[in-house]
């Protein structure tokens, strides 16, 4: 459990715009480098925390219950989001003096591809957890399709996917 | 002259750390389908905390920090308005009910996914947030279509980290540098 603490915090510090771009890390790490559940199970604890209302870095706590219980998932969630938090405070002050520097548009629109390479490999790694199957290929290419094309609120792409599992597997 | 109206409009910060704690308690307790836009709401429209455009200032700040951007927005705000206690108690406020939610729908499902129906369905659940992880690129990365670099880099990072599992600590600085080198060129 200090194991996945510290690897946390670690990315907490380069988990740049969310916890989107670490995400396909995370499950890189807790499925596949340490086996401490399966990619399905992974899979299935981001539905939960995607489902449920709430800031979405909530999928740390849920990993870290499911290798150490309650203390697992304070300490998860902690260890991701001190760190930052930490930054946060001293950053803070500091804001004024850099925000208009042309450093920082240089950085922030490099961070862009970078960002949206880390989000689609995310969706790619979780949108798999049993290889590619076309089931699941249309329910993410639906879903996908839905956000980028419609203004439908997000919770109901989620509802369209569980039906859609429903009936497919059925 | 200012009127009274428009005293009342101006913004005015938290009158103490219980309005602070409970400001962002309620940005948490109904943040369905996402926090940020309830914290625009509860922070710009009901309590007026904050002007519009000091939100979207803030905001940029706590997106180009690393970490989870509205949590970073508690603690950038709770200690301008109220220091380290504001800090916590935002930072607190904000996570507290999500954080037990989210944990009572996990041990719901823990107890039903033995049923193999359940355990579908939510898997599809979770393959639909997939989607809208995919969705999202797709809307972020939009502006990129037509920079052949920034396209080479978006691929670039998908297939180190979604294809050949390359942890990302070895990705990110590789990856940063070179587009670093090609933002600074104007090719992003």
């Amino acid at each position: 459990m200090l194991e996945l603490a510290a690897y946390f915090a670690l990315l907490s510090l380069v988990a740049v715009g969310g916890i989107a771009p670490v995400m396909p890390e995370m499950q890189r790490v807790v499925v596949e480098a340490k086996g401490w559940m399966e990619a399905e199970e992974f899979t299935q604890l981001f539905a939960v925390s995607q489902a449920a209302p709430g800031p979405n870095v909530l999928i740390t706590s849920l990993i870290g219950w499911k290798v150490a219980g309650i203390a697992g998932a304070l300490l998860a969630l902690a260890a991701f989001c001190l760190p930052a938090a930490v930054l946060a405070w001293g950053v803070g002050s500091l804001w004024d003096r850099f925000r208009d520097a042309p450093w920082r548009k240089v950085t922030q629109r490099a961070l862009v591809p970078v960002t949206v390479g880390l989000i689609l490999a995310g969706g790619y790694v979780l949108a798999t957890p049993a290889g590619l199957d076309w089931k699941n290929a249309l329910i993410a290419g639906a879903s996908a399709a839905a956000l980028y094309l419609t203004k439908l609120n997000p919770l109901w792409i989620l509802a369209g996917g569980a039906i859609a599992g429903a009936v497919l597997y059925s | 002259m200012e009127t009274e109206a428009a005293q009342q409009q101006a913004p005015h910060p938290p009158a103490g750390l219980g309005e602070l704690f409970w400001g962002f308690f309620t940005i948490g307790a109904r943040a369905f389908g996402g926090v940020l836009p309830w914290a625009h709401r509860v922070m710009v429209e009901e309590r007026r905390w904050l002007a519009p455009a000091e939100f979207a200032e803030i905001l940029a700040l706590c997106q180009f920090l690393p970490g989870p951007n509205v949590g970073n927005m508690s603690i950038v705000l709770g200690r301008r308005w109220c220091g380290l206690p504001g800090a916590l108690s935002a930072f607190l406020g904000l996570m507290a009910l999500p954080f037990c939610w989210v944990l009572a729908l996990a041990m719901l499902y823990a107890e039903h996914a033995s049923n193999p129906v359940v355990r579908t369905v939510v898997t599809s659940v979770g393959v639909a947030a997939a989607g809208l992880f995919i969705g999202t690129a797709l809307k972020l990365g939009r502006p990129l279509a037509r920079k052949p670099a920034g396209v080479a880099l978006v691929l670039a990072c998908f297939a180190a980290v979604g294809l050949a599992r390359v942890s990302l600590l070895a990705v990110l600085p590789v990856a940063a540098v070179l587009a670093l080198l090609a933002s600074r060129r104007g090719w992003l």
